[in-house]
């Protein structure tokens, strides 16, 4: 399991430094001067252009200057917004709360409607339950997110007038900024009318939730059910029945086990799919998470943002699949046979 | 079953017919293709059919409704948007244009997924580790991600998006290939050609790459959904293709700003997508469904 661990923990390794050297070498991909892209600073006189150049030890040699950068990424130095003036990290640290939040409520969700349905639908594989299951999660599953986002928006906010449409919160309540998960700071807070203030954020939440749900639910449900029936199938469900054991004792001993455990780790992969799905959500609902800064980071042409936002992102979504990964392996036996077989 | 005739060798039909006859029993996965068939014969023939041209501006018939709201008329079928555009031109045209654009990208993955794959399926040690490791950081980067980068780098255009969109496909196929690869040459039909003396990439073209077509045809039905959603999200985003042009997701960010007075202009190019990729989906569910039966038959 050791050996595990520290194969895990290279991994994780290595992929951040190819992370962090792929967000220095964009510095130099995108258009325009590099030393503007790392710093943020545009058009520097000539002073502070040697100032910089002596920061970003741009004048030492390719590698001198990867090492810098890490030096300085590690500190928190991420360079300068070109858009408001403020320190990147900061901004990051700010909107990435955000999208967590909204990518986690969605993912509940979908794992609460999601597993129910598609163990149901496995194990009523044929019947009339299980198509009906089944079409709606190719429905669900074919919807393109940002037109299912408008359509919501038009039926529930526009025609009805029941649910507000952008933003986290309504104007009126002042939530100061903390953990920059907006329910944890609304119950953190004692400011007055927090009743008030935190069903006002639940209503804020319900549509772009619902919208993020319904792709990742049918996915969740599709895999579910391939996996229920695959196991439903296999000899040792039939060995059980044959002991003797009633439908339901085969079910819960049996089947839910083997079958929830392998789906797991591709569960895991779909949260990359989440978060491209979470960052088209907030830019039409305004909702401000890293998705909607970097989209307006691009239409602004502000590259420091971009380059932050990406290094924020992948870094995130790479820790959580690797942490998962080494979660599943502790809690599933059967693949620490597997410990050496793969890479 | 007996025999009909004796001295006749009995008909085996061959195992691309064997899925086709599985496939065919799918009523639900044959209307798929039917649909799919349709959006294909649309996207080639149906901007000749049109009688507008999709930028085509009728000042005079500006947002009126489709033909069947009591204010609607018959001569623009789905009728026009803000600036007096046909908007069943304007979806034909951007059928063909997203649908395309997808097409060209996936094969375009599909090819260079392949050639990956086979190299890493056929290699081993450092080589094949460092592959697996640059592929699991690509894919740990979201696709949209990924798609802001390259648009940062390259500039806004439809072109540039579907790079974008083809090098996060390429992983999916890479894995698939070498996979599949890995596992085919420890089988016996492998080491048969091997004695006979052949290469490796004879062993890949002549021996493998037969027995993986039908997987590979599968996994980009798959693809070519994801393409669909993920090249019309770029467009809706100005990401992708940019305003004027008739396509999907552009189509769609472009009717925002008229989208309380005129809902259909939102309503209807998403349900072209939306049509567009259940019907691939349902094809896609149907194949995979009738390898399986095939193979466990």
């Amino acid at each position: 399991m050791l050996v595990y661990l520290g194969r895990r923990l290279n991994l994780l390794v290595i992929t951040l430094f190819i992370l962090c050297a792929g967000s220095f070498a964009l510095a130099f991909l995108f258009p325009g001067d590099p030393l503007t892209n790392l710093s943020g600073l545009a058009n520097p006189d000539e002073q502070l252009r040697q100032q910089l150049m002596h920061k970003y030890a741009l004048d030492q040699g390719f590698f001198a200057s990867l090492w810098q950068y890490f030096q300085l990424i590690f500190a928190g130095d991420w360079g300068i917004s070109m858009r408001s003036g403020s320190s990147v990290f900061e901004e990051v640290t700010r909107t990435l709360p955000a999208s967590i939040e909204l990518s986690v409520y969605a993912m509940v969700l979908s794992l609460f409607i999601g597993l129910p349905l598609g163990i149901f639908s496995g194990l009523s594989h044929r019947k009339a339950l299980d198509r009906g299951i089944l079409s709606f999660s190719l429905i669900g599953y074919s919807v393109p997110v940002f037109w299912l986002a408008l359509l919501m928006i038009l039926v529930f906010a526009l025609k009805l007038g029941v649910l507000p449409m952008s933003d986290r919160v309504s104007l009126l309540y002042d939530v100061p900024l903390n953990t920059g998960f907006v329910l944890l700071d609304i119950l953190q807070s004692d400011m007055e009318h927090r009743e008030a203030a935190l069903q006002n954020a639940f209503a804020h939440l319900i549509l772009p939730t619902l919208s993020l749900t319904v792709f990742t639910c049918s996915l969740i449900v599709r895999l579910t059910r391939r996996s229920v029936i695959n196991v439903m199938d296999s000899d040792y469900i039939k060995a059980a029945y044959a002991k003797g054991m009633s439908r339901s004792e085969v079910v819960w001993q049996h089947g839910l086990k083997n079958a929830l455990i392998p789906i797991m780790p591709q569960l895991v992969m779909q949260f990359t799919l989440l978060m491209t799905n979470a960052m088209i959500v907030e830019v039409i609902f305004s909702w401000p998470g890293i998705g909607e800064w970097m989209i307006q980071a691009i239409y602004q042409r502000d590259f420091p943002s971009i380059r932050g936002g990406m290094l924020a992102v992948s870094v995130v979504v790479v820790s959580f699949t690797i942490s998962m990964d080494v979660l599943l392996k502790l809690l599933y036996p059967l693949s620490k046979r597997q410990l050496h077989a793969q890479v | 079953m007996p025999k009909s005739s004796f001295y006749e060798e009995e008909p085996f039909p061959s195992p691309v017919r064997q899925t086709w006859n599985e496939f065919r029993r799918n009523h639900i996965a044959l209307l798929g293709l039917w649909c799919l068939a349709f959006f294909v014969l649309l996207s080639i023939f149906g901007p000749i059919l049109s009688p507008y041209s999709a930028l085509e501006q009728n000042t005079d018939a500006i947002l009126l409704p489709p033909a069947w709201e009591p204010n609607g008329s018959t001569p623009f079928l789905f009728g026009t948007d803000s600036l007096g555009r046909d908007l069943l031109t304007r979806v034909v045209n951007g059928c063909r244009i997203t649908f395309g654009a997808s097409l060209i990208l996936v094969l375009v993955a599909m090819l260079i997924g392949c050639a990956i794959g086979a190299f890493a399926g056929m290699s081993r040690g450092i080589r094949a580790s460092v592959i697996n490791h640059l592929l699991d950081a690509i894919m740990a980067i979201p696709t949209l991600l990924l798609a802001i980068i390259v648009v940062a780098i390259l500039g806004t255009g439809l072109v540039n998006s579907m790079w974008a969109i083809a090098l996060a496909l390429v992983p999916q196929f890479v894995h698939q290939t070498r996979d599949v690869t890995r596992r085919e040459f420890q089988k016996e039909y492998v080491t048969a050609v091997r004695l006979d003396g052949a290469g490796n990439t004879r062993i890949f073209f002549f021996s493998i790459l037969p027995n993986m077509i039908e997987m590979l045809v599968v996994q980009a039905t798959m693809a070519l959904s994801i393409a669909i959603l993920d090249i019309t999200a770029l467009g809706f985003l100005n990401l992708g293709a940019q305003s004027p042009s008739p396509e999907l997701g552009a189509m769609l960010s472009d009717a925002l700003e008229t989208a309380y007075i005129a809902p259909w202009s939102i309503a209807l190019p998403g349900a072209a997508i939306f049509l567009m990729v259940l019907s691939i989906n349902l094809v896609g569910d149907g194949l995979r469904t009738a390898l399986r039966n095939r193979l466990t038959q």
